[in-house]
């Protein structure tokens, strides 16, 4: 019999599992306010950041990632960490977890969604870490700064875009929704209500979730234009998932028939303002990466010894063919 | 013999297994053309003489001579460039595959271009079979063959591989009489071809029939070498196993009781026919308590199904008739109902549907009684361990711990512990399928000696057994089957070997039976 | 018989041709010496800060444990179902149900804690009972209906969301789960073990019990070893498959309900993939796919192998890519390992 292994395999169980005992979970309220306690080194400290991204496979992320890569670079004391959760929870929430271990100087994190990651998020802020939340919220107040676009503004300027410029007689209106969530998704989806609410005669006739991806997009628009004979209008809360159902459209012949509208207008080969000047695309709106924000506060954090705003919005603006080429050349100085 | 090499020489062959010294000195030499008889208990060391030869095991003291010359085999392919091939007792034929599939089985014949050529092979293959004595159907999956013919696509593509030695290892276990007797043709065929075969077997009288010289080896030894026509069966049996032994077969009391089993007219029709299967056709019999009775039959008259059908184990199907228990009318759904009536069942195939081979002697024995050894699904460690050991002991089992694999133990040991794990149920009636099988003489004596003992205690046996001189000495009384009914019925004190046989073939050919052979 | 006659029938015939010795030790209790190993290797791998050794601290020690609680409670309702030779693919999908209805029960029907996670686990233990039945009684096999399950149980929990994952808030209104549920979150028992930890400890504990002395798991050994030989020697053959699967399905609603409490919401499409990892710690462990070989203790290693792993990798800030690269190859290492074992 296997006399020998479960005693063994006990032990190792058991030890970890009084390694387990003494975690320092719930110190929180014996911690004074975090920030005070540790004394700013500024600019002779070396700081290690981490980043704890959402899902890379999505354009839009990858460029987040990118940018703040780029932006620590001008900055000799720091060195940037990447994880990425690839959409799952559980995994973004140990990714922060093993920050924590590694004991970085503080933590930026774009979640995946609020609810899951807001403790984890409590728990790095409890320990003095600070936190820079980017472009989706988590819930509560446990966090040093969120940078972000107005999702709802961009919804509206959407709406109003479509309402004033693209169906002032009114129109079908379709509407793919992102990863249900993250808080980007119902703001855009209510701001847009918002911005068509002044034209009644527009309708959103149906919407699907592509959960910011572009396959998905397709695959829910495959499906729309099947139940649906006429769309004027496929607004998307972003340019992959536009693009995705324009390709539906032109399976089935019918990318002329409508309109496709987009969101993030990011400046690379394959993003949003490429498309629009290539004409997939009716119009998107911009909604920064903030990595170079990020870096920029974190730099007044650490470096400068300073504090930041507790929340930082962005600006809009809308890209369509008068102004597509020219912004594409000016986001990409080097071509 | 002295003027021409032998065609195998193996001289002063040593093999240690740890501590065990399985091969001790031995000589053993083969000369074309002959038969050579090897015999032993298992654990005596024919299968590591054996083993050395056909290239199994490569590290060993001596030296082997092929027609004069020494060869070393780094592997049985080398054994078998050298013309060696081994025939296993398991058969390994893939059942999935065709006859013709087996038999050229990594030397498929291509066309030119270079697919398989299944036309060649079917001609071939059936050529070969024909050499080998059978008509059989090339096409046919070899699962569905049964295992007599198996054994005899075995020994065909032994023959296509040309080999000019061959090892049969117990090749006539799972045979009826009339296989033997193809068996024989073919092997004076294989004879007069120039073949030398090793033969081993248990079976003095096939032995006797067909082997030029016969070598007895003992405790990894050479102990005897004899013509097998000149000695007689006791004297063998004693150079086997060291000691003088009194006959085999222990004379039953004829002291039986009430009836125990009544079986009338049973017939089964399965809802889904299965190939190679012979149901129930229309069965009456009777065991008393005490009684042991034996069910005679060619392969395939039904002894199997009858049995799996008072077990519980035939296929779905409307039946007809009655199985009576102790006067009560019973209908056995399954191995967990008929334990439960008392109706214990040894399978034929032990390896496959007896034993758990990979784990330990003590799960083996206690599987069927586990409830008995605690309380509301509670078992209690220690009361297994101790039913297992009064059994072993009771059944005179050899073995290491009760925590060795059971797959370790002899062919013997093996079967006792199938028959321990039964009598842990306290059967009221024994169904015993080919129970010596495989297993070696000491162990067969004692597997009699206890059938004798369960039945002197009152416990009513069914044997089905393929071995005559078995079914004459050990039963009280033997049924024959044919065709899945009862043909006659014989009290063993009256009746010999011929009898049985006579009326297991009835008048109809026998190579009809068995499906249009030659 | 003689000692020699015993011996030389029972000689081993292997090429190793060793029946005992440091290597069959090696191989018998390979699971718990490979997280020795790893371990070993863990400390040795880890990043320092100011001399102190980061895997060793209390905090990701706990962070291990805690994360490989979920998957080991799954793991080891998977031990038992591969123990029979089968295997079941659905408890991923399972386990996102369990979370769903826990979520949504508390939450939106405002049910109590008891109730709620009775009728949870009561559906993971009559899904699996399901799955065995197909499996036994109709003869198809478990690859195949545990298959047709997963696609099931996730269908059924995006139906129960709405597609959408349930938030959980706790308190005493109306649309919130009582502050009770979130106790068997993140919080610890007794300021010590995190309960995630403690209810894998038990099951797994209660798990190997229930192995070692009831009438049941000799049956279910038997019946993964040789399912012919078991039927004949009295096995219930159907009811033990059917009961098997149903306790996989109970702990992977277990696991659900904790997973639940652990991120605050009941969500959909949570657990995809989680079926592999508990397969991977269950083969890591020793046990044969086969049937009638292993232990639950050895999943525990093998799942604590596995979080020791993923832990030291992520420490290390090496490439997820890279991590799952890794994770497949110990995989093979493991199941290689087991053919190499000496047969006796």
């Amino acid at each position: 019999m296997r006399r020998l292994q479960l005693p063994l395999a006990a032990a190792a169980a058991a030890a970890l599992l009084v390694a387990g005992c003494g975690t320092t979970n719930e110190r929180t309220s014996d911690q004074p306010s975090a920030q005070s306690s540790k004394e700013c080194k500024g600019a002779d400290g070396k700081y290690v950041i981490g980043m704890s991204q959402a899902n890379k496979a999505e354009p839009y992320r990858q460029r987040m990632d990118d940018d703040i890569a780029a932006a620590a670079k001008e900055v000799p004391q720091f060195e940037v960490k990447f994880a990425d959760a690839a959409q799952d929870n559980a995994k973004q929430v140990a990714d922060v977890d093993n920050y924590i271990t590694q004991q970085i100087d503080l933590l930026i994190i774009s979640p995946n969604e609020a609810k899951p990651l807001t403790a984890v998020v409590k728990k790095a802020f409890d320990k003095g870490i600070p936190v820079i939340v980017l472009d989706r919220k988590v819930e509560g107040d446990a966090y040093t700064g969120f940078i972000g676009g107005d999702n709802v503004q961009i919804g509206t300027e959407a709406g109003k875009y479509v309402a004033e410029k693209v169906l002032p007689s009114g129109g079908n209106v379709v509407e793919l929704k992102g990863l249900a969530g993250a808080t980007p998704q119902a703001e855009r989806n209510q701001g847009f209500a918002a911005g068509i609410a002044a034209n009644p005669k527009i309708k959103v006739i149906a919407t699907a979730s592509g959960d910011w991806l572009r396959e998905k997009g397709q695959a829910q628009m495959d499906a729309l234009l099947k139940a649906n004979p006429k769309i004027d209008v496929v607004y998307a809360h972003n340019d992959p998932m536009a693009e995705g159902a324009y390709l539906a459209a032109k399976a089935v012949g019918r990318e002329k028939e409508m309109k496709f509208i987009g969101i993030d207008a990011l400046p690379i080969p394959s993003g949003g303002i490429k498309a629009v000047e290539q004409g997939r695309l009716t119009a998107t709106f911009t909604y920064p990466t903030n990595g170079k924000e990020a870096i920029a506060a974190a730099k007044k954090l650490l470096v400068d010894c300073s504090t930041i705003d507790r929340a930082q919005t962005l600006p809009t603006r809308l890209i369509d063919k008068s102004n597509a080429a020219q912004i594409y050349t000016q986001e990409n100085p080097t071509g | 013999m002295s003027e021409v090499a032998a065609l195998v020489r193996m001289s002063e062959i040593g093999k240690r297994y740890g501590g065990v010294q399985a091969c001790r000195e031995v000589d053993f030499t083969l000369g074309a053309g002959e038969v050579h008889a090897l015999l032993g208990e298992n654990g005596a060391g024919k299968s590591t003489l054996m083993k050395i030869l056909s290239g199994d095991v490569t590290d060993y003291d001596g030296q082997i001579e092929i027609n004069g010359s020494p060869v070393t085999f780094n592997g049985p392919t080398d054994a078998q460039a050298a013309g060696i091939a081994m025939i296993h007792q398991e058969l390994d034929l893939v059942p999935g595959l065709s006859v013709a599939d087996n038999i050229f089985l990594g030397r498929e014949l291509r066309t030119g271009w270079r697919t398989v050529d299944r036309r060649r092979m079917d001609r071939e293959a059936r050529a070969l079979l024909e050499r080998s004595g059978v008509n059989l159907d090339p096409r046919r999956p070899v699962g569905e063959l049964r295992v007599g013919e198996q054994q005899l696509v075995t020994i065909a593509k032994a023959i296509s591989l040309d080999a000019r030695v061959l090892i049969m290892d117990e090749p006539t276990s799972a045979l009826t009489t009339s296989e033997v007797e193809r068996l024989f043709v073919v092997i004076r065929e294989l004879r007069r071809a120039g073949v030398g075969i090793v033969y081993i077997s248990h079976r003095m009288e096939e032995i006797a029939q067909v082997a030029d010289r016969a070598t007895v080896l003992r405790n990894g030894q050479k102990v005897a070498s004899f013509d097998p026509r000149k000695l007689s069966t006791a004297e063998v049996v004693e150079a086997m196993v060291g000691r003088p032994v009194q006959t085999m077969f222990t004379t039953p009391d004829a002291a039986t009781g009430d009836e125990l089993l009544r079986v009338e007219d049973l017939a089964l029709r399965p809802r889904r026919p299965r190939p190679g299967r012979r149901d129930p056709d229309g069965i009456s019999l009777t065991v008393r308590s005490g009684e042991i009775v034996g069910l005679a039959g060619l392969l395939g008259a039904g002894r199997t199904e009858l049995l799996e059908t008072l077990y519980g184990v035939a296929p779905g199907g409307p039946r007809s008739g009655r199985i009576l228990l102790q006067g009560k009318e019973i209908q056995p759904r399954g191995p967990r109902h008929a334990l439960s009536h008392g109706i214990g069942f040894v399978p034929e195939d032990r390896r496959i549907s007896g034993l758990v081979l990979f784990h330990s002697i003590l799960a083996n024995t206690v599987i069927s009684s586990v409830p008995s050894y605690g309380r509301l699904g509670v078992i209690a460690r220690r009361l297994e361990r101790a039913a297992s050991i009064r059994m072993a002991d009771r059944l005179r089992l050899k073995f290491g711990r009760l925590q060795d694999e059971v797959g370790t133990l002899s062919g013997g040991n093996q079967q006792k512990v199938v028959f321990g794990r039964m009598l842990l149920t306290e059967p009221r009636l024994l169904l015993l399928d080919e129970p010596t099988r495989g297993v070696d003489i000491g162990a067969k004596a004692e597997i009699y000696r206890l059938l004798g003992e369960l039945a002197g205690q009152g416990l009513g046996v069914l044997l089905a057994s393929s071995e005559l001189p078995e079914l004459i000495g050990v039963c009280d009384r033997v049924v024959v089957l044919r065709d899945g009914r009862d043909v006659a019925s014989f009290r063993t004190a009256d009746s010999g070997e011929g009898d049985l046989l006579a009326a297991a073939m009835g008048e109809r050919a026998v190579f009809e039976e068995a499906g249009g052979l030659q | 018989m003689t000692d020699v006659q015993d011996k030389a029938a029972t000689a081993p015939t292997t090429p190793t041709e060793k029946s005992g010795g440091v290597v069959a030790t090696l191989f018998r209790f390979q699971s718990v010496f490979g997280l020795l190993a790893v371990f070993v290797a863990a400390i040795i791998f880890s990043p320092r800060r100011d001399g102190e050794i980061l895997f060793l601290s209390a905090d990701n020690l706990a962070n291990v444990v805690r994360a490989v609680s979920e998957i080991g409670i799954i793991a080891v309702g998977m031990t038992f179902v591969i123990l029979i030779g089968g295997i079941d693919l659905s408890v991923g999908a399972m386990l996102g149900l369990a979370a769903v209805g826990s979520a949504v029960l508390m939450v939106e029907s405002d049910w109590g804690l008891i109730p709620s996670i009775l009728v949870v686990l009561l559906i993971g233990l009559f899904f699996g009972a399901l799955q065995g039945m197909a499996t036994a009684m109709i003869g198809i096999q478990s690859f195949i209906v545990t298959l047709a399950g997963l696609q099931i149980a996730r269908g059924l929990a995006r139906i129960w969301s709405d597609g959408q994952g349930v938030a959980i808030a706790y308190g005493d209104g109306p649309n919130e789960a009582p502050d009770s549920f979130a106790l068997l979150g993140e919080r610890t028992f007794g300021g010590l073990v995190p309960i995630p930890v403690l209810i894998f400890a038990v099951v797994a504990i209660a798990a190997v019990i229930f192995l070692r002395v009831s009438a049941f798991s000799r049956h279910l050994y038997a019946l993964g070893g040789n399912e012919k030989a078991a039927r004949l020697s009295g096995v219930p053959v159907i009811r033990v498959k059917i009961a098997v699967f149903a306790i996989c399905g109970l702990l992977a609603a277990l696991a659900g309900i904790v997973h639940a409490v652990q991120l605050n919401q009941g969500s959909p499409n949570d657990g995809i993939g989680y079926e592999l990892d508990a397969i991977a710690a269950v083969v890591i462990g020793g046990t044969s796919l086969a049937g009638g070989r292993g232990s639950v203790a050895g999943t525990v290693a093998g799942a604590l192998l596995l979080g020791v792993l993923n832990n030291i990798l992520a420490l290390n800030n090496i490439d997820s890519n890279i991590q799952l690269l890794i994770k497949g190859l110990v995989i093979v290492a493991a199941a290689a390992l087991q053919r190499l074992r000496p047969a006796s």
